[in-house]
């Protein structure tokens, strides 16, 4: 007959969903883990589901077991620890892929999936852009629907009790993705209100070998790997107008330390800011700063006062945190692009600035002082050199010569005469020095492009720039752009424009059409948003948000307030649609009599599964435990009879009879029975 | 007679029909039972299954045990509505036509391997089946009481055959498969040969008037409100479902009860459980289902019947029962 159809011993879909979620998350970290934990964690995937298709066995405990020290061991081999959070990624997945392996019930699978849901969250630490949402949003899909998946599909090892739900795949990711969307409230309710403490979770990214554009060296050259990114250095948004492109002068690093050939940060001048005079209108503007792994926030050439409390604002006008900047971050500014400070440079400053280290690059000395002696003044002198670089045969490029280690700036001004603005900058203060002009080199970013879709300034990693500052009687220190008199067009466009062949392909292609470069922008402005709004909401952001809701000086109390107040109303809403679905009438005397009776079945061990009328359980009881059925038939047979005989509904004193023998039942426990059975003679 | 005395003898008679049915078809309780309470529901039967596993010896048995006037058609390509219903034909004696019966005017008639008939006969069936009357000529001619279809079919053969339309099956009360026999049963058939010997031998345990008595009967077991709400739940969750080409008709739903019905009664009982509904659900419902196109890549064939199956196991498993 084939009327009633068993399913199949253990079925093979939960596990291959299995599989699939342990896989996913093991393939979210491959950037971040070493090659061989990727790999491991993958074969040990790929064996269980060998496995599922019975092409392989399952390896027994002891062979788990030595798999499980041996990646412990060949963790710490890597890492030297097992905390942390790479170290910490790394065991959990190849922990979890061991999991697969053993996996044989559903509880396990169970397991698979919250370690699997358990590496999504690690993921979330190292990515959080937003190109990075759709994959965690197809992961979290996947996870849910084997969840689904797993639950519904009846396993071997729960028998007739399981309902499964007749679900094709779409169907069961449509359940997933439903499910998901319910909880989409309760996630922005927990990420606007969920009390969050001031610092960076997280922060806890970061290392040293992070690309950067800025460092606190120069030596001609190094340069020109950091023009091949176009990533973004930071954003800015200018509250009215903007300052016209040769004035975007974006100040990091000053450099006042030469040894002949590399320049350093020195220390920076102490902290008794020499005071300036605007000469401009004040700029007001708010950047958006990407990590740059150093001590240096960007300002606006030149920032009249430190935007935080945790960064010095240096007599030198740089802006110097306690902490390496490891996350972006936003702050607001002022700036001036022209200033005028009256205060007199002291001599043990004036000596900093002017010293050179004794015998490099002399050529370059000795011209700096036929040129210092035949002009009248600093500033004539200035405008002596800048037009010795003016005239002198010198070129722009991305990919000069290199230079000799000895005297590059000799090497640079008289024989090779190519270089781009570290070149410039670099001989320009060498020269200044040598004339005894106080002089140091600055850098930081030149320009910027202007995003139509945010209304934001993009500057770029390839925008970055090199410049000199002189301090001339009068003035106090004045920027001079050397690499401007060569190549007067650097002022209004960036590197792209200007050397398109210096640059790698990729950008290039943006760079020839024009619509490709307009949908970056649009991502980027998208992406702008998404880190300074979702990624950049921190604790104080939180604040601000309870202040515009009407809140006096927020707390963190104030957050956990409004968080709970607005749990309660997610879980009433959701309480309230899942009620709704489920419809279910109210319960009359006979159905909770009934209900009590399943009940205390159930607990002596013999539930009822919900798909059972009352004499379908009365055989099933009859035949799991023939010492109870003489008292438990009856009163199924009287039920069934008071439900579905005549009349209906049934009698009132037949009904308190079956509530009242309900009442009396009173059943062994399954300890008792079993303790009963067991002393029972055989 | 005595009135009072007549339900307890008619229920002892229906259980001596059973146990006549089980001396023929052996080894196939379920499927027995279910035969004769598609047939105390007053339903149409169709028997599907391969040849030479007793679908024919079922009919003839359960038409012999229920004591009823029976014929046998056998269905093909080139059989025409006139051979089962018969024809006028003019009768030069007193100069007009008279109408000669059919074989269809019967109590109980055997189409045998209906889907080997062409279309029209086919519906020419369909008309009998369920008003219980034919026209011919435009007389309207009454089918003798109780009216009976019990038709086979085999559902692997393909070449040559017209698989029923839908509107036909679903006025079949009840699909049954018989399956074949496990080895102790197999065994008893190869020693004993041929069953219908054994049928020719069994004497009728029911007649006319009893079947009568026993369909009112059945129509009388109550039905109680809760368990009318489990028929309706399961019935409406064929309706919501992507993969069903249809859900099931209201006809269905009716049929469930009255299928119901008979087993509660052919258990003894006077009211009807959700078991009941559940031991012949799949029966019920598993041919007037389909699984839509492309989804499966399976129409109503043999997996298709498979699919019906599946589905009714699923209501069954995934309904709770009333409480």
């Amino acid at each position: 007959m084939t009327e009633v159809r068993t399913a199949a011993a253990t079925p093979r879909s939960p596990m291959l969903w299995v599989c699939g979620t342990g896989a996913a998350a093991t393939v979210l970290h491959v950037a971040e883990v070493p090659p061989w934990v990727t790999i491991a964690a993958l074969a040990l995937i790929a064996w269980r589901l060998a496995a599922v298709f019975g092409a392989v066995r399952l390896p027994g405990g002891v062979v788990r077991v030595a798999l499980g020290l041996a990646l412990v061991a060949a963790v710490f081999a890597q890492f030297r620890a097992l905390d942390g959070l790479l170290p910490g990624t790394a065991m959990l997945m190849l922990m979890a892929a061991i999991k697969v392996l053993e996996t044989r019930t559903r509880r396990d699978q169970y397991v698979v999936i919250g370690g699997a849901l358990f590496l999504l969250l690690a993921a979330c630490l190292y990515g959080q852009g937003l190109a990075w949402v759709p994959l965690y949003g197809a992961d979290a899909l996947l996870c849910c629907s084997a969840l689904a998946i797993v639950a519904y599909t009846p396993g071997a090892d729960d028998g007739a009790f399981a309902a499964p739900l007749g679900l094709r795949t779409h169907e069961v990711i449509a359940l997933a993705g439903r499910t998901l969307l319910y909880a989409v409230p309760l996630a922005i309710l927990l990420f606007l209100f969920f009390p969050r403490l001031p610092g960076h979770l997280w922060g806890l990214t970061g290392g040293d070998d992070a690309v950067t554009g800025l460092s606190d060296t120069m030596t001609p050259g190094s340069i020109t790997r950091l023009s091949a990114s176009y990533d973004i250095a930071f954003r800015v948004r200018f509250d009215g107008r903007a300052p016209p492109p040769e004035k975007r002068y974006w100040r990091a690093i000053v450099m006042n330390d030469f040894d002949g050939a590399t320049w350093t940060a020195g220390r920076p001048a102490p902290g008794r800011t020499q005071r300036l005079e605007c000469l401009s209108r004040p700029y007001r503007y708010r950047i958006s700063l990407q990590p740059t792994f150093t001590h240096w926030w960007l300002a606006l050439d030149t920032v009249m006062g430190s935007p935080s409390p945790d960064v010095r604002y240096t007599g030198d006008y740089q802006l110097i945190a306690a902490h390496r900047l490891t996350h972006s971050l936003s702050y607001s500014a002022v700036s001036c692009t022209r200033v005028r400070s009256l205060a007199p440079l002291f001599s043990a400053a004036r000596l900093e600035e002017t010293r050179l280290p004794p015998g490099r690059n002399p050529q370059a000395a000795a011209l700096a002082l036929r040129l210092r002696r035949r002009a009248g003044s600093d500033v004539a002198f200035v405008q002596a050199v800048l037009a010795f670089l003016r005239t002198g045969g010198f070129s722009y490029s991305l990919t000069p010569p290199p230079l000799g280690l000895r005297n590059p700036v000799d090497d640079f001004l008289f024989h090779t005469r190519t270089g781009f603005c570290g070149h410039y900058a670099s001989a320009f203060v060498d020269m200044m020095r040598a004339g005894g002009v106080p002089a140091r080199v600055v850098t930081g970013y030149l320009g910027g492009r202007w995003n139509p879709y945010d209304g934001t300034f993009i500057v770029r990693q390839s925008d970055a720039h090199a410049w000199a500052e002189v301090w001339l009687h009068g003035r106090g220190w004045t920027r001079v752009d050397p690499t401007a008199v060569v190549e007067p067009q650097r002022l209004y466009r960036g590197i792209l424009d200007l050397l398109p062949n210096a640059v790698s392909a990729p950008e290039r292609l943006v760079h020839a059409w024009p619509w490709l470069g307009a949908a970056l922008e649009r991502w980027e402005a998208l992406n702008g948003w998404w880190n300074q709004r979702v990624v950049g909401f921190n604790s104080r952001a939180q604040l601000g948000l309870l202040g515009d809701l009407g809140l006096h000086s927020p707390e963190l109390r104030d957050a956990a307030w409004a968080f709970g107040a607005t749990l309660l109303a997610w879980l009433a809403w959701i309480s309230w649609q899942i009620g709704r679905e489920i419809g279910a009438p109210p319960l009359d005397r006979l159905a909770r009599a009934y209900l009590r009776l399943c009940r205390k079945l159930a607990r002596t061990g013999l539930p009822r599964a919900p798909h059972q009328g009352p004499l379908a359980y009365a055989q099933a009881i009859s035949r799991l435990r023939p010492d109870l059925a003489s008292r438990v038939q009856p009163l199924l047979e009287n039920y069934a009879q008071l439900r579905f005989g005549s009349p209906s509904p049934a009698h009132p004193h037949n009904l308190r009879l079956f509530e009242r023998a309900v009442a009396r039942l009173s059943l062994p426990s399954p300890t008792q029975a079993r303790r009963r059975r067991r002393s029972r003679p055989r | 007679m005595n009135a009072a005395a007549a339900p307890d003898r008619d229920a002892s008679a229906l259980k001596g029909a059973l146990e006549a049915l089980e001396t023929v078809v052996l080894g196939k309780p379920r499927q027995v039972r279910l035969c004769l309470a598609c047939l105390l529901a007053r339903g149409h039967l169709l028997i599907e299954d391969v040849p030479g596993v007793g679908k024919t010896t079922l009919a003839h048995a359960l038409a012999q045990v229920l004591g009823l006037a029976w014929q046998r058609v056998q269905f093909t390509s080139d059989l025409l509505p006139a051979d089962i219903l018969g024809v006028s034909v003019f009768d030069r004696a007193s100069q007009q036509f008279n109408f000669r019966q059919g074989p269809v005017f019967t109590q109980l008639l055997l189409a045998d391997e209906v889907n080997r008939a062409s279309p029209r006969t086919q519906s020419a069936l369909l008309e009998a089946m369920e008003e219980r009357q034919v026209s011919v000529d435009g007389t309207s001619h009454r089918l003798p009481e109780p009216f009976f279809v019990v038709a086979t079919q085999n559902p692997h053969e393909q070449l040559g055959t017209f698989p029923l339309p839908e509107s036909q099956l679903d006025r079949f009360l009840m699909r049954v498969t018989l399956g074949y026999p496990d080895a102790v049963h197999e065994r008893e058939l190869l020693r004993n040969g041929d069953r219908r010997d054994l049928i020719a031998r069994i004497s009728p345990v029911l007649d006319t008037a009893a079947v009568i008595r026993a369909q009112h009967m059945v129509r009388a077991t109550h039905v109680a409100e809760p368990l009318l709400d489990y028929a309706q739940t399961l019935v409406a969750r064929t309706r919501d479902r992507a993969d069903l080409r249809l859900g099931l008709s209201p006809r269905a739903g009716q049929g469930l009860i009255r299928g119901a019905q008979a087993w509660a009664r052919l258990a003894g009982r006077s009211k009807v459980l959700p078991e009941d509904v559940q031991a012949v659900l799949p029966a019920v419902i598993a041919h007037r289902l389909e699984r839509r196109e492309g989804i499966e890549g399976a129409s109503r064939d043999s997996s298709g019947a498979a699919a019906g199956l599946d589905v009714a196991q699923e209501l069954i498993r995934t309904v709770p029962v009333p409480v």
